[in-house]
């Protein structure tokens, strides 16, 4: 009986019952930096109170927000890491109720005047990219899934372009991807999300992106 | 206070037990520590225990750990062959996990079965040179497992002495010592072996000699070397990679190139080594030769530096190579044959003699301008045709047909039937499947043959038939039908040859730009000359990677090639393994086979993180050390 009990008291914490959302934002033009589910940046957040400072980690959706509703109110040390975006500094944020974290990034890339089309037996992107440090681009690249959460990570089809340069703001990068040539995974009359991207050329760094696009092939 | 009084009872009880002599009753059966060492006899059945826990990556070597062949040795038939581009499973498209290739909880222990032997070698009466031998064995051991240790988790704890608890747990926690500490000392413990341990053993015991260390060494440097030199092609962060307890500067790649180049040379002008029939009369030849090679390398007793042995079919004692991987044809009674399926990504690989030094990637068309073209069978393109199943694959490298067993080739006096379906007469492609057609009296059937048990390709019923095209050969042997249970399978592995030394020997020159140029390339052309090339190449890196693809394709090096340079994030980026597929053209009149490139069925795409270049330490709660990046 007695043993029943003690077992029974030490179980019974509360459930994590407060919530944290928030979007990365661009610091510069304050909109959503768009992001990768899998293989995309990810905040590392340790609760305080505890000697182990075991590292837990978020993901973030593609349009740059992310939430987690089953978190304990607490203090809490968090950082976004091994991002598309310029390092930050770790905060100190008290998690209660609902908590809106937002955090303000630079991102590496801006991908501007993204237009997707389908011309033809081909699906055509243009778009100029701006960087914001001076490392190099290392490549750009347009992806294509069924769904839309098209990223580099997730695609069935790619056409990339080297670039290990500094990218030329005012030039109109164009790529391109061929239907016929692609009929195991885009096949004609079925809808497809198609995303560019760029990625800089620093440790750990993650890719930058226009909005997804949906085209029926 | 009734169970007090019992609680009470029980105590007095115990103390009483426990005064009794009882605990101190040495067992008849047993043999107790200080006499087993105290008899040279037992001193060798120490040996025989540490060297079976050795971390050897052979045929019973899979992601969950090493000998798979006691208890439950049912793994599916899954090697590490299949996390690569090497080869798939039939039916699991499982890719690399966390838990996958640890070795933590045995590489301490055999490190601590080794210290116990270390401490205690002063003290035995043997003679100098039986104590210098013990001292070169036991300094082998500890480095092929620290190298173990240093190619899966970086820096580790570096335990060089037997641990005494004394009622202080913290003191046995030993911190992690620097990845760069980790192979020095690994390196420091293959000179310790070389330089005590003899040329061989007078009865030619499979024990380390001063050449297996050098071996040993060669593989060790070289693995050290491309993490320094590759290493920022991954680049990780985190506390692990703050206090250098992964990762090596870029600086010390040229140490370990030197020591890599000094040990393979040193093996290779001792003059006691050498490569098994190495210039065979034909291709033909070639492809015989290097298949007996692998059937029984005690064959090659110049090539074969070290070997594993199985000594009898039986738990512990067998492994299953010739069960999983037979084709299914030739499955002598197994229910799950033909796990092992080569790549086509590795078939393209291998050279042609007709245009030597470059990778050859099959081409199945006239134009021949479509190699990357996996959408499956086009009616407009006009494809090769063959009368021979096999004909498409001539000119390719002898040891292609000695790795694996091509479409319509014998093994086992059968001809081996691998087919995926046939184009109709009326030019409709019948794939993986169906009923059979009439072609005026002859009934064609889709994967072949009438009965499952006729052919070896395709038909998914058991997961039995190869999903790319060919079947697997190296290492099976074709004149022994192995019995289908658990462990029956008797064939002897070797660990270090002659080939991969002269391998580590051209890469480490050409990645370092040091020794000599000349003898690196002929390193490279006597192994291509023994595969039947006339033509010598030069010595590049592309070359020479190449050229370890195909020569060692599936000794199980290839997964750690591409940790250590640092390539799995790269060629495994959503990676889409492929088959070759010959069908039958019903369009022509006799019926020839056609081939077509395209995406594995019901494989998934495969990414390696960069994370995995380093598995997580185990237990960090309890023996409080830094852990991996990410983990």
């Amino acid at each position: 009986m007695l043993l029943f009990a003690a077992g029974c008291k030490i179980d019974n914490y509360p459930a994590p019952d407060a919530q944290l959302y928030g979007t990365f934002l661009d610091a510069e033009t304050n909109e959503p930096v768009e992001q990768d589910i899998i293989r995309g940046s990810t905040i590392e957040y340790i609760e305080h109170g505890y000697t182990s400072q075991t590292k837990q980690v978020m993901i973030v959706k593609n349009d740059g927000t992310y939430r987690n509703n089953l978190i304990f109110a607490n203090q809490y040390t968090i950082t976004p890491v091994r991002g598309n975006f310029v390092p930050t500094e770790p905060q100190e944020v008290t998690v209660a109720g609902e908590t809106k974290l937002d955090f303000k990034v630079q991102p590496y890339i801006r991908l501007k005047d993204a237009k997707i089309e389908k011309s033809g037996s081909k699906v055509i992107a243009t778009f100029k990219i701006q960087q914001t440090v001076i490392n190099n681009v290392r490549k750009i690249g347009l992806y294509a899934h069924p769904e839309p959460s098209v990223g580099e990570p997730m695609r069935t089809v790619l056409s990339e372009m080297e670039i290990n340069g500094a990218a030329d703001p005012n030039k109109v990068y164009q790529l391109e991807i061929d239907i016929p040539s692609n009929s195991n995974n885009l096949k004609t009359g079925n809808q497809y999300f198609f995303r560019v991207g760029a990625v800089i050329d620093a440790p750990e760094s993650k890719f930058n992106y226009a909005k997804a696009v949906r085209l029926a092939l | 206070m009734k169970l007090t009084k019992h609680i009470f009872m029980l105590l007095v009880l115990l103390t009483a037990i426990s005064c009794d002599n009882v605990l101190d009753k040495q067992p008849l059966d047993k043999l107790q520590g200080e006499n087993l060492f105290s008899n040279p006899e037992g001193v060798k059945l120490y040996m025989a225990n540490l060297y079976y826990q050795l971390p050897v990556e052979d045929f019973t070597f899979f992601r969950q750990g090493f000998n798979w062949n006691t208890g439950d040795p049912n793994n599916g038939g899954f090697a590490p062959a299949m996390i690569t581009d090497e080869a798939v499973h039939t039916e699991f498209g499982d890719f690399i996990g966390n838990d996958d290739f640890q070795w933590w909880d045995q590489g301490y222990k055999l490190i601590r079965d080794t210290n116990i032997l270390i401490d205690i070698i002063p003290t035995l009466d043997v003679s100098e040179d039986e104590t210098k031998a013990l001292v070169g064995e036991s300094a082998f051991i500890r480095a092929y497992a620290y190298f173990a240790l240093a190619k899966r988790y970086g820096g580790v704890p570096l335990i060089t002495a037997v641990q005494k608890y004394e009622g202080d747990v913290e003191a046995l926690k030993v911190p992690r010592s620097t990845e760069k500490e980790t192979w020095d000392f690994v390196l420091k413990e293959c000179d310790t072996a070389i330089a005590n341990l003899a040329d061989s053993w007078p009865g030619g015991e499979r024990r380390a000699t001063k050449w297996v260390a050098y071996a040993l060494k060669s593989r060790a440097a070289l693995h050290a070397a491309s993490l320094a030199k590759y290493g920022e092609r991954a680049p990780i962060s985190g506390t692990a990679v703050d206090q250098k307890l992964v990762g090596l500067e870029k600086s010390a790649a040229a140490e370990y190139y030197k020591a890599a180049i000094e040990a393979s040379e040193a093996i290779i002008s001792s003059g006691k080594f050498a490569l098994y029939k190495p210039s065979p009369a034909s291709p033909e030849e070639a492809a015989e030769n290097y298949r007996k090679l692998f059937e029984d390398p005690n064959i090659a007793p110049t090539e074969a530096i070290f070997i594993k042995g199985y000594a009898r079919p039986g738990s512990g004692t067998g492994h299953n190579y010739g069960i999983w991987f037979q084709p299914n044809q030739t499955a002598n009674g197994w229910p799950h044959p033909g796990r092992m399926n080569p790549t086509l990504d590795l078939i393209d690989a291998y050279e042609s003699y007709t245009n030597p030094g470059q990778s050859a990637p099959v081409t199945t068309t006239v134009a021949g301008n479509d190699v990357s073209d996996y959408n499956g069978f086009d009616p407009a393109k006009n494809y090769k045709r063959y009368d021979d199943p096999a004909g498409i694959y001539k000119d390719k490298d002898a040891r292609l047909w000695a790795t694996a067993i091509l479409p319509g080739t014998a093994w086992k006096g059968q001809k081996i039937i691998i087919q995926a379906g046939f184009v109709k007469p009326d030019g409709n492609a019948q794939l993986f499947g169906g009923e059979p057609i009439k072609v005026g009296s002859a009934t064609i059937y889709p994967f072949g043959a009438a009965d499952r048990t006729q052919y070896s390709g395709f038909d998914t019923w058991g997961g039995n038939n190869t999903r790319t095209g060919v079947s697997f050969k190296k290492f099976l042997n074709e004149g022994v039908n192995v019995a289908p249970g658990w462990n029956q399978t008797v064939s002897d592995w070797a660990d270090f040859r002659y080939a991969e030394i002269l391998l580590n020997y051209a890469e480490a020159i050409a990645e370092s730009g040091t020794g000599t140029a000349a003898k690196g390339a002929q390193a490279l052309n006597d192994i291509r000359r023994r595969a039947g090339h006339t033509k010598d190449i030069p010595l590049t890196i592309d070359n020479v990677v190449r050229e370890r693809r195909v020569e060692l394709a599936f000794e199980n090096k290839r997964f750690w090639d591409l940790i250590r340079r640092r390539e799995y994030h790269t060629l495994f980026n959503n990676r889409v393994r492929h088959a070759l597929i010959p069908v039958l053209d019903l369009r022509v009149t006799p019926a020839k086979y056609i081939f077509i490139r395209q995406n594995i069925a019901r494989l998934n795409p495969a990414t390696f993180d960069y994370k995995n270049y380093y598995r997580y330490v185990p237990g960090i709660g309890a023996n409080g050390l830094v852990q991996n990046p990410q983990y």
